[in-house]
């Protein structure tokens, strides 16, 4: 049996489902970020494997999980300076107390 | 079949960290665990040809992303240092969807999929294969990127600068502020 | 002569336009109501009387009618048939009605509802004469219900009083009983028929068509009409309460006319009734089971009203036992025998009670003295109902005794003979202790006034000589005027010694234990067995009654009541419950949570999956998403 693309792409689909679960599931707002990290890469294993696969796509698949890289780097800072900014004005990191948006 | 056997050991790598990354009780440990599963993913963007990918993924995500998540997580210990336990609310229900959503991606995908596990466009043509090989390689090297860069997608890349300059001065904003209030 | 149909179209029209111009205009003045009332019931006894001259010339049956309502294949037309039949009960009511609104001038002097009393009875009025002159089923049971209103108005006039609702209430409800019967055989007769007039329905059944069992049971559920209008046991219990209207109300409509109405219904359908021969039977035992039952009861009534409300049943039974063994003409001659001496004795009842105010017999006595006309007259009405020779109801009674025995009924005819002798004995016991003896009450009475009285007398001599109309030494007698084909019953001698030996043995009987009554004798609770007491209570059929309403009825609604306070309003509730459960249950995920809501998002976004997914293999039918159509 050949490596294919599916088997990239089932890799990929479990990995993101970790990374949801670990979204919903984890209490510290740091761990939930780390889980959305599997999830992003799951999207760019998606996305290179797709590429990989398909000739005429010229590089574009690797050149758009470049672009979620960036991306997710970004978010990856910005959502950790908040979550700092809150530990000290509440000195709080558990999810389950951050709930201002509650009803 | 070399290249079977590197997959599957790759994968289930990763799988094992990402699995960890979710469940494990002190935070610290997810995070080395995160770098492992990062690790895992760029040599598997080797196996596909991506190499600058590869080395970006490293740099960035193990480099930063996760280095900057030690400090925050650092940061944030409280005093006394007692581990935190994980809601037990949401496991189930959580698992249960993330197990179902996983499934019928799977199905869907292996539907979609030819006998033999083949991707559609004949990807399992050996022949093809073989020159889908030479082509991704050539594809994922730094020049190649590089041309798409300044060439069809000057535009994203042009915003992506854009957005990590706001990014940049916004985390400096959040977390500034709070230390000149403090003052 | 002018046209019958016109004639006759007036009779009933003139006492509603009387009706209708007292309630609009007169309500509040006596004097004009009254005036309006016997004016209009003048003229139409006029008229009926000519219409009856020329039926009693040229026997026919008229038939006009106009179409009025199309209701699918049938044309429902209304319409009079004029013929011996309905032109002598023309006669009957517009007279009775006329005597007694004579005699309510004085009865009901000074009474706050004065020109009220003479709208309602001439609504009755026009009610009844449209019953008799109804050529088919829906205008015979419209007016039918109608004549069941005014009896509801009327003896309920006194309203104010609880008794008096309370009976009139039990008057409409129980006749419903038999109407309901009534209407189902109404229409599914005419349903069958495929029309609603009695020539065509007539004809029909004549065809022969129907099976006999089906034949027998449309019948007998005619006759129930019957039962309850005229009172016949089973649904005799409303007659005795109605008593608790104005006596002029219970002489017009509760011995002469409205409660006629059933024997008329049954002779006017005889043609059907005959079709079956069970049927017939039926009616003969009712009739003959209600004649002895009442009677007895009657026995031991202390109210004078209540009395004569019993032998009205009583009296009911025999023409329904008449009509029963195929005595035809017997039975409608005691119909008119019966309202000229039962109108006599109400009204003298009425004189009475009007004298001494009251209605309980314990308590009266010795008025014979004091009240000459109306004991004179009242006597005559008691001798004629006791059936002796030569008054009308001899004449009357004996023709039915005579048809009973013709007919081959041999225990028919001995209960029939037994209450010749009960009725006897009541009706003069109630002479006895009202009008000879010794004064039991306080107020010493005085005879009633000329407009009361009159009537009386009018009636005394009606009374007495009606049954010219039925004997032999007329040439054309009642019997052939109704019935051409047969033969008039000639005069026996055994049977007049028969039944006048009988009613003389119970006067006797009578005279002997009530003829000379001091205070004491009269009470009752000296003899009081249990015969006695059973007869008193009128076998309790009111109280099993009321338990049967109770256990059955009762229990039925509860039944459903409770059905729809909690399926129903449950439903109703429950609905509205799960709707607000369903809220407060949602609300539960807003809490704040961020996590909670990704939960919620994967969710949703597992259910799009598994629907592309469905679609795509084809689960959710060709399509939708198509097989296979989307893919991955």
């Amino acid at each position: 049996m050949t490596l294919t693309l599916t088997h990239y792409l089932v890799l990929a689909a479990l990995l993101f489902c970790l990374g949801v679960y670990g979204a919903i599931t984890r209490k510290n707002a740091i761990g939930i970020l780390m889980a959305l990290e599997l999830v992003f890469n799951a999207v760019n294993l998606t996305l290179v494997a797709a590429g990989r696969f398909r000739p005429q796509s010229d590089g574009v698949g690797q050149l758009f999980a470049l672009f979620v890289i960036a991306a997710a780097a970004a978010e990856s800072v910005l959502g950790l300076a908040i979550i700092l900014a809150i530990y000290r004005r509440r000195v709080v990191v558990n999810a389950d107390e951050m709930d201002l948006m509650k009803n | 079949m070399a290249e079977m056997i590197l997959f599957y050991a790759l994968a289930a790598l990763l799988l094992l960290s990402a699995g960890l990354v979710v469940t494990v009780r002190n935070i610290f440990h997810a995070a080395l665990y995160l770098a492992l599963a990062l690790f895992a993913v760029a040599a598997l963007y080797v196996m596909l040809g991506a190499y600058f990918l590869a080395a970006m993924q490293v740099l960035i995500y193990i480099g930063a992303v996760v280095v900057l998540a030690i400090f925050v997580i650092n940061l944030t210990r409280t005093v006394t240092g007692a581990p935190v336990t994980l809601t037990r609310r949401w496991v189930i229900p959580a698992a249960l969807v993330s197990a179902l959503t996983a499934s019928l991606i799977i199905v869907a995908l292996l539907k979609s999929a030819g006998p033999a596990g083949a991707a559609p466009d004949g990807a399992a043509d050996p022949a093809v294969q073989g020159s889908a090989a030479a082509n991704a390689a050539a594809q994922g090297t730094a020049a190649a990127l590089g041309r798409h860069l300044l060439g069809d997608f000057v535009l994203p890349f042009e915003l992506v600068s854009v957005l990590l300059l706001s990014a940049l001065i916004a985390a400096i904003v959040i977390v500034g502020k709070d230390r000149e209030e403090e003052k | 002569m002018a046209d019958p149909v016109v004639l006759a179209l007036i009779v009933p029209l003139c006492p509603l336009a009387a009706f209708a111009l007292t309630w609009l205009l007169a309500r509040g003045r006596p004097a004009a109501g009254a005036a309006l009332s016997l004016a209009a019931i003048a003229v139409s006894f006029v008229l009926s009387a000519v219409l009856l001259w020329g039926q009693v010339q040229a026997p026919s049956g008229i038939q006009a009618d106009i179409p009025w309502m199309p209701a699918g294949r049938i044309v429902i037309s209304m319409g009079i048939l004029l013929n011996p039949l309905s032109a002598l009960m023309l006669v009957i009511v517009t007279g009775v009605s006329l005597l007694v609104q004579i005699y309510s001038l004085g009865y009901m002097k000074g009474d706050r509802g004065f020109a009220r009393f003479f709208s309602y009875l001439s609504l009755f009025s026009f009610s009844m004469l449209t019953l008799v002159l109804a050529d088919n089923f829906i205008l015979l049971y419209m007016a039918w219900e109608l004549v069941g209103l005014c009896s509801y108005l009327l003896i309920g006039f006194w309203y104010e009083k609880p008794e008096a609702a309370r009976a009139a209430k039990k008057a409409f409800v129980v006749t419903r009983v038999g109407d309901l019967g009534f209407l189902v055989g109404i229409l599914v007769l005419s349903l069958l028929a495929g029309t609603f007039d009695f020539a065509g329905v007539a004809r029909f059944v004549g065809a022969g068509s129907v099976p006999q069992g089906q034949v027998t049971l449309i019948v007998l559920l005619l006759f129930c009409g019957a039962v309850g209008k005229s009172g016949q046991f089973p649904l005799h219990v409303w007659l005795p309460d109605a008593m608790e209207g104005p006596t002029p109300v219970s002489a017009l409509i509760h011995s002469a006319t409205m409660v006629a109405a059933g024997v008329f219904m049954v002779a006017r359908l005889y043609g059907i009734f005959q079709a079956s021969a069970d049927a017939l039977r039926v009616v003969a035992g009712l009739g003959a089971f209600t004649a002895v039952f009442a009677a007895a009861i009657a026995l031991a009534q202390d109210d004078i009203k209540r009395i004569l409300a019993y032998s009205t049943i009583s009296q009911l039974g025999y023409m329904m036992l008449a009509l029963g063994v195929g005595g035809y003409g017997s039975g409608l001659f005691h119909l008119t025998t019966h309202a000229a001496f039962k109108t006599l004795l109400f009204l003298g009842a009425g004189s009475v009670i009007h004298a001494v105010g009251t209605n309980d017999i314990r308590h009266m006595g010795g008025l014979g003295r004091r009240m000459p006309v109306t004991a004179v007259t009242f006597g005559v009405a008691v001798l004629a109902i006791a059936g002796i020779f030569p008054l009308s109801g001899f004449w009357s009674k004996d023709g039915i005794l005579e048809a009973v025995r013709a007919g081959g009924h041999p225990v028919l005819y001995a209960v029939a003979l037994g209450t010749v002798f009960i009725t006897a004995v009541y009706m003069s016991r109630l002479f006895f202790l009202v009008f000879s003896g010794a004064r039991r009450g306080d107020a010493p009475p005085h005879e009633s006034p000329p407009v009361m009285t009159v009537p009386l007398l009018i009636l005394a001599v009606l009374a007495a000589g009606l049954g010219l109309l039925g004997s032999p030494w007329l040439g054309k007698g009642i019997h052939e005027l109704l019935d051409p084909a047969a033969s008039r019953p000639a005069l026996d001698i055994g049977l007049l010694l028969l039944s006048n030996g009988l009613a003389a043995a119970g006067i006797l009987l009578s005279f002997v234990l009530f003829g000379r009554t001091t205070a004491a004798h009269a009470a009752p609770g000296r003899r009081a067995g249990t015969l006695y007491s059973l007869l008193a209570n009128k076998f309790y059929i009111d109280e099993l009654y009321l338990l049967l309403i109770r256990g059955l009825f009762f229990t039925v609604t509860a039944a459903v009541a409770w059905f729809d306070r909690h399926i129903v309003d449950g439903t109703v509730n429950l609905v509205g419950g799960a709707s607000k459960r369903g809220g407060a249950l949602l609300r539960r995920t807003l809490v704040g949570k961020v996590q909670g809501y990704a939960l919620i998002v994967t969710c949703g976004v597992l259910a799009a999956l598994a629907i592309l997914l469905a679609g795509s293999l084809g689960l959710l039918g060709p399509g939708l998403f198509g097989p296979g159509g989307t893919g991955q």
